[in-house]
């Protein structure tokens, strides 16, 4: 995949400078825990992961960082500016998309624009009309008439039109249809291809795969591993399924690195595995002929649980 | 399932509203029968006839029928039947406008099912929120030692509730039709103030006394049910009339669509839809209001704005002009022989001037009403609205300091005050040349500036409170119970010795402690409420700079 080449090229870049940084970033809410000494380092110029469950501090995280609610504990620099000192000067930098994103029900989409707009003294409007011509905005509605995924694309219209040096953005396809999914994520790495960069969350890996250079899983309120997203695809565990155009033996895939769980019928193979492709197709059409491959992603928690154990097995 | 769970989710969602309008209509009992235990009250019967009309007060007057007539009759009728009619609106448009009722109806109820279990909700909390403050009748007086032997308590008791009842059902019924909490809640409050204003004013008016039977409040309490007992007959009307609109609500409800998401559509959006008026109305109704925050809160309540000032003007400024001029002057001879002690008892106005009328009328009650209303709804929405409605985070990711919203926010609310006060003193002013009653422009002017600040100080207390919590309702609650407390404070202060001492406690002592209308503007006064909403503002930008923004909505 071109988007993929693409990842892994902009994971080398923009080491140099750090678009965020947080130092044991700690956020209770009364005794609950929100987030706990988070470290996180995202650099400029990259697309940037933030992978996690329902409920694992994603958002907590976000809204820490934009000094919608002050950290318990530990510190947070954006382009090197202290997220609660120097607020003001970071939120002119920035664009950003809250998760769950409600705008005004009685403006119109541009109306919306133009009032955001103004806090920043203006917009080049032509950009705006070039936003909403790839996604397919119609902002002459009220936000109130709209559907969700059209809501959506006004709060992501909002968040790009000021050209912003960083973007942080909760959960931002939420409601998209998969072809305006592709607009934004397009829309994305060419933010990325301009050298500024882009912290997204989401809850699926696939999602986060196709545009990011480098993920981070949070989970419990910790963050658990930062991984370039080359990495993580070859660890990730999928299931895979063969049909095989003969009888198969467990022993033909068991030596294969990374296959687990196999499981055989007749002709019809099923398996976990987190290694490389490669050498499991090899192993597959070494002595049959393979009629038919699935493969499916693994949910992120099963992610999780093999980093949990690799982790554990380092030790 | 024989009771429903729409009626019990109604009933679980809105009886703390109840339990609370209860509570304080039983503490004005008490306090109403502790103050007006201190008086003398023989002179009452003394009042003029159109003015004891004006004020509900019967021909026998007593400690027990005072303080039961007031919290029965025009306060606890005014109470109940606006928590009725805020609930009758809320029950099918505000489940509307808060996307739940596409999801109550996707359940195998119809919604002539969900329209009733509502209105059996409201029927039921009405009933028990009367009964909650019948229960306590008997024992306070019992405890004051007053006498209320003679009176049929329990008569006004079921008045009251059927009252609740109508109005409930009048604002289910527009809020059925139209799907607009909003529209359901101001145009039965309009009805209710003019209905209720109806039957006391026109009485006094010659020649116009039959046309309050048209008023539905004339069924409520134009009987006297305290002293006469039950009239059936005017509960059947009201019965009869409450069952219409319930009808109208179930044909209006089942006929039309859901709306989605209630979102206003406003004049200037139906003349943006013009093509040729576009350019022009497009700057006004789209790029004009959300130039900036202030114009953007400007546009966000600018139909509150024009309702209460209009309201203020019109009705409460230059009607009552020519009204009090076509006054017979025999009534009004009358009232220059009552004692000033008397007339503080009624509120302070001494009817015989001009002033004093207007005192009475306007500025006593309806103008602090108004103004607060406005400052308070825009206090609590300032913050803790952007808050609820989840649109604070958005905003705060741009170059905007907290301060700064907080000061637009704020700086609108005082133009808007000042905008219901300029309304209310031009329309005083002209009533006043109207009706040729030569009052003080100058006075006037004073006036209508104290109730100005005297509505920033509880607008600036709601910001506060929004600014505190990030709750609108406890806000907007908060703020409203405070000004209602004070001016309960302020009005028994004038006839209790032992309230006298603390009236100064109230901002309201600071508003028309001087007779402002007869003497002029107070300087002094003025500069307590100034400072009391410079504190509240204070504490306001401090609140909110140290506070973490809430995500969730109410709750």
């Amino acid at each position: 995949m071109a988007m993929a080449m693409q990842a892994e090229v902009g994971a080398v870049n923009g080491a140099e400078g750090a678009a965020i940084r947080t130092r044991g970033l700690t956020k209770f809410y009364g005794k609950n825990r929100g987030i706990e000494d988070v470290d996180l380092d995202v650099r400029e110029g990259e697309v940037f992961g933030f992978l996690g469950p329902n409920g694992a501090g994603k958002t907590t995280t976000i809204r820490t960082l934009l000094d919608e609610i002050r950290a318990t504990a530990g510190s947070a620099t954006i382009l090197g500016l202290d997220t609660h000192k120097e607020a003001m000067a970071i939120r002119r930098r920035i664009g950003y998309i809250p998760g769950d994103l409600a705008l005004y029900p009685n403006l119109t989409g541009r109306d919306t624009l133009t009032y955001f707009a103004n806090m920043r003294g203006g917009v080049d409007w032509s950009f705006v009309d070039e936003l909403a011509e790839r996604l397919d905005s119609d902002l002459s509605r009220k936000v109130g008439d709209l559907s969700t995924g059209n809501r959506q694309k006004v709060g992501v219209i909002q968040a790009f039109m000021n050209r912003p040096d960083l973007l942080i953005m909760d959960e931002p396809t939420s409601g998209l249809d998969p072809l305006v999914q592709r607009e934004f994520q397009t829309l994305v790495r060419k933010v990325a291809a301009e050298g500024r960069t882009v912290f997204l969350s989401s809850h699926t890996l696939s999602e986060v795969q196709r545009v990011a250079d480098r993920v981070g899983i949070i989970r419990d309120g910790r963050l658990i591993t930062v991984e370039s997203v080359a990495g993580l695809r070859s660890k990730a565990m999928r299931r895979v399924e063969f049909v095989l155009d003969s009888e198969a033996d467990v022993s033909d895939f068991q030596a294969v690195a990374g296959v687990r769980d196999v499981v055989v019928s007749g002709t019809h193979v099923e398996m976990s595995f987190d290694g490389d492709m490669g050498e499991l197709l090899k192993a597959a059409t070494d002595e049959h002929a393979v009629a038919d491959i699935r493969t499916s992603e693994a949910g992120l928690e099963e992610i999780f649980l093999t980093y949990y154990h690799t982790e554990r097995e380092a030790e | 399932m024989a009771v429903s769970g729409v009626f019990l989710r109604a009933a679980h969602d809105r009886w703390p509203g109840w339990a609370i309008g209860a509570v304080i209509l039983t503490l004005l009992l008490l306090f109403g029968m502790l103050a007006y235990r201190d008086v003398e009250l023989s002179t009452f019967s003394e009042f003029p006839e159109a003015y004891r009309s004006l004020l509900r007060i019967g021909d026998d007057v007593d400690v027990g029928g005072l303080a039961v007539g007031y919290v029965f009759g025009a306060f606890g009728g005014i109470v109940v039947a606006v928590m009725a009619l805020v609930m009758g609106a809320s029950s099918i448009a505000g489940e509307e406008r808060n996307g739940t009722m596409k999801i109550l109806l996707a359940n195998p109820k119809s919604r002539t099912h969900v329209l009733a279990s509502k209105a059996g909700a409201l029927a039921l909390l009405a009933g028990l929120a009367v009964f909650a403050l019948w229960i306590p009748v008997q024992p306070i007086a019992a405890l004051l030692d007053v006498e209320i032997g003679g009176l049929q308590v329990e008569a006004m008791a079921l008045h009251l509730f059927v009252n609740g009842v109508f109005w409930g059902s009048v604002a289910m019924a527009i809020g059925a039709v139209t799907g607009n909490r909003n529209t359901a809640i101001g145009a039965t409050t309009g009805i209710l103030v003019l209905s209720f204003f109806a039957v006391g004013l026109l009485p006094i008016v010659e020649g116009l006394e039959e046309l309050r039977k048209l008023s539905p409040w004339y069924y409520f309490d134009g009987s006297d049910p305290l002293r006469n007992g039950v009239a059936w007959g005017h509960l059947a009307i009201l019965l009869a009339a409450s069952a219409v609109f319930l009808a109208m609500a179930v044909a209006g409800f089942n006929r039309r669509d859901l709306k989605s998401q209630s979102v206003g559509t406003t004049l200037l959006d139906r003349l943006r839809g013009n093509p040729r008026l576009n350019r022009v109305i497009g700057r006004l109704a789209g790029s004009a209001r959300v130039s900036s925050i202030w114009a953007k809160t400007v546009s966000d309540h600018q139909a509150m704005l024009l309702i209460t000032s209009a309201a203020m003007f019109l009705v409460l400024g230059v009607l009552l002009g020519p009204t009090y001029a076509g006054l017979s002057p025999e009534a009004l001879s009358a009232y220059e022989a009552l004692p000033e002690e008397l007339l503080a008892l009624v509120g302070g106005g001494d009817m015989s001037t001009p002033e004093g009328w207007y005192t009475q009328e306007t500025f006593g009650l309806m103008a602090p009403l108004a103004v607060i209303l406005v400052t308070a709804v825009m206090g609590a929405g300032a913050l803790a609205g952007e808050e609820s409605r989840r649109t604070m985070g958005l905003l705060l990711a741009n170059p905007i300091r907290r301060s700064r919203i907080v000061i637009e926010k704020a700086a609108t609310m005082a133009v808007f005050a000042a905008l219901v006060g300029i309304a209310t003193f031009a329309g005083v002013a002209l009533g006043s040349v109207w009706g040729d009653l030569g009052m003080s422009v100058g006075n006037i002017a004073a006036t209508a500036a104290l109730q100005v600040l005297v509505g920033l100080v509880f607008g600036a207390l709601a910001l506060a409170v929004g600014a505190g919590t990030g709750r609108t309702s406890v806000a907007l609650f908060g703020a409203a119970g405070a000004a209602l407390a004070f001016h309960l404070l302020t009005s028994l202060a004038k006839i209790s010795d032992g309230l006298a001492d603390v009236a100064w406690l109230s901002p309201f002592h600071f508003y028309l402690g001087s007779d402002p209308l007869r003497t002029g503007m107070d300087w002094g006064n003025a500069g307590v409420l100034i400072a009391l909403s410079v504190v509240f503002f204070g504490l306001s930008l401090a609140l909110f700079q140290r506070r973490d923004v809430r995500l969730s909505a109410e709750g």
